[in-house]
């Protein structure tokens, strides 16, 4: 079943570091120009889908409170680059099935005011009785999302001989693309030189291969094809979706089975069943004018890339090099600069990006002709957008 | 909320209790299954091979390799700045499953991918956590 929803309206706040307002009032600004954008009232919205909640910001209610919205359905994930697909895609779900006819997918961040959530001991994720998500170890210091990318990279690296050189290419695309793009916070450019003298954080990643801590917030408004005929932008169609893979063969900062945790150690090209969103959305993955992905850590470029077969196993650190993934490449990544250059509003700074770039309205980013574009990330999760 | 600023301890949980007392007896024990004969870690409530209930603990050899590590240079975690820079690794035991420990005694140069360990327990705040060291030709 193909979703019927479209994305109609687009909004952000300022992104920036110690901004002096409130997450929520971050989200209330961003929810403004949405509605503007799209041309509805507040009283249309009858739907929330959060990317966000407890630690690092309120839940739905608070939300819903704050904002005098009257709501009839609700999703809410917290704060990971898992759920940025997956928030949009229940958004989706929602207005397809009729539980709402408007729903207002939200995600604001103050990580410089909430930076003790960040790794350090207020980060309680790794230490559930379970354990965090991302290889975390805390009895023996590893305690941060950073370790278990520089887990996947290193064994990565073992592998296949990438080197900390061709890493680079990642951050240096992203910070080339952020050049063009005025919202972005990292607007100096970024030399071979300075990637590989910036500190390293936790070997094998540097500094420049780890995210952006900012504050900031973007809201997208989901509705149906046929409610949107009487509004004001052209629709962003929701043409194709997949989800998260999990699994014994699953780590979520490696590609599948590269021998992390439990995985087997047989990495394979990219399977039928994870490019199921490209029959879905009736396109190939040639179509694809430009990919956007969750750039936490530059690494989990490397393994999108593979994971949706634009390049074979072990092959993304070459398949980056020469500018193909920067402005003007063959398949630019991240076109507003993605979470290391442009902000880190959890992957929705390239959600609106991919929406601008549809309408035609993305000025110095703008592709060409860009009529489909993919979000996909490291762990299979994937939303085709068209115009 | 108490939030201890100390070095983080293990989790013990039903799953894993055996795992940590097998620790304090000097003891790599591995929740193994009695109907497909596959260890498994992390400690579940189950075989994540065959899904049976009937799991046993066995005496793992403590031999294994690196099979990624990474080393730390940001003080995240205040107890641990005064260990910058220290290693964590994941180790493939000889048996299959891996699991994540520091290796002790290890420069740089002494972490790569394959090297052999083996396993020593060192006692912390009351637990004691496996670690491992580079191994010495048999
Ligand atoms: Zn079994």
């Amino acid at each position: 079943m193909k979703p019927n929803a479209v994305i109609v309206g687009i909004g952000a706040s300022e992104f920036g570091r110690s901004l002096p307002q409130s997450q929520l009032a971050l989200g209330a600004t961003a929810l403004k120009h949405a509605l503007a954008d799209a041309g509805l009232e507040r009283e249309d919205v009858d739907g929330l889908s959060l990317h966000l909640g407890w630690p690092l910001g309120s839940d739905y209610d608070r939300y819903a409170e704050a904002y005098g919205l009257d709501i009839r359905y609700v999703n809410q994930t917290w704060l990971h680059g898992r759920f940025t697909g997956q928030s949009l895609q229940s958004a989706a779900f929602a207005v397809s099935a009729g539980l709402a006819d408007v729903v207002a997918c939200i995600t604001a961040v103050s990580f410089t005011r909430e930076r003790g959530f960040l790794g350090g001991p207020g980060d309680v994720e790794g230490n559930r009785e379970e354990g965090g998500s991302h290889g975390e170890a805390p009895p023996y210091g590893l305690t941060a999302p950073a370790g278990g990318a520089a887990l996947g990279m290193q064994r990565y690296m073992h592998l296949y001989g990438a080197t900390p050189e061709k890493l680079a290419a990642v951050p240096m695309s992203m910070r080339a693309h952020a050049l063009r793009n005025e919202r972005a916070i990292m607007r100096k450019p970024m030399t071979l030189d300075d990637y590989m003298t910036s500190r390293m954080v936790v070997d094998p990643l540097r500094l420049f291969d780890c995210s952006l801590i900012n504050d900031g917030a973007v809201v997208a408004l989901v509705t149906t094809e046929e409610r949107a005929r009487d509004l004001r932008q052209k629709p962003v169609r929701i043409a194709g979706m997949q989800g998260i893979r999990a699994g014994r063969e699953e780590f979520i900062f490696a590609p599948r089975g590269m021998g992390i945790n439990q995985q087997s150690g047989r990495q394979g090209p990219a399977r039928a069943v994870d490019l199921e969103i490209y029959r879905m959305a009736g396109l190939e993955r040639s179509d694809m004018a430009a990919f956007y992905t969750y750039d936490a850590f530059s690494p989990l470029v490397l393994f999108a890339l593979e994971r949706f077969g634009f390049c074979g196993p072990g092959e993304a650190a070459d398949f980056v090099q020469g500018g193909r993934i920067g402005p003007g490449g063959e398949l630019p990544v991240n076109t507003s600069g993605g979470l290391l250059s442009e902000a880190h509003v959890a992957g929705w700074n390239s959600i609106a990006e991919m929406v601008r770039q549809l309408r035609g309205t993305a000025g110095a980013s703008q592709i060409p002709d860009a009529r489909a574009l993919q979000w996909g990330t490291c762990w299979g999760d994937g939303v085709i957008l068209t115009s | 909320m108490q939030i201890d600023y100390g070095k983080p301890l293990p989790r013990i949980s039903p799953d894993n209790a055996p795992f940590w007392e097998g620790c304090r007896e000097g003891r790599l024990m591995l929740p193994t299954c009695e109907d497909c004969d596959a260890p498994h870690l992390p400690p579940g409530p189950v075989c994540p091979h065959c899904f049976s209930d009937r799991l046993v603990w066995r005496e793992a050899s403590g031999r294994g390799t690196i099979s990624t590590f990474v080393v730390v240079h940001k003080a995240w975690f205040p107890a641990f700045a005064a260990d910058l820079p220290y290693n964590v690794a994941q180790i493939e035991l000889s048996e299959g499953p891996r699991l994540t420990a520091t290796i002790l005694d290890a420069e740089r140069s002494d972490l790569f991918i394959g090297r052999p360990v083996t396993v020593v327990f060192l006692a912390r705040d009351g637990i004691v956590l496996p670690y491992f060291r580079p191994a010495t030709a048999d």
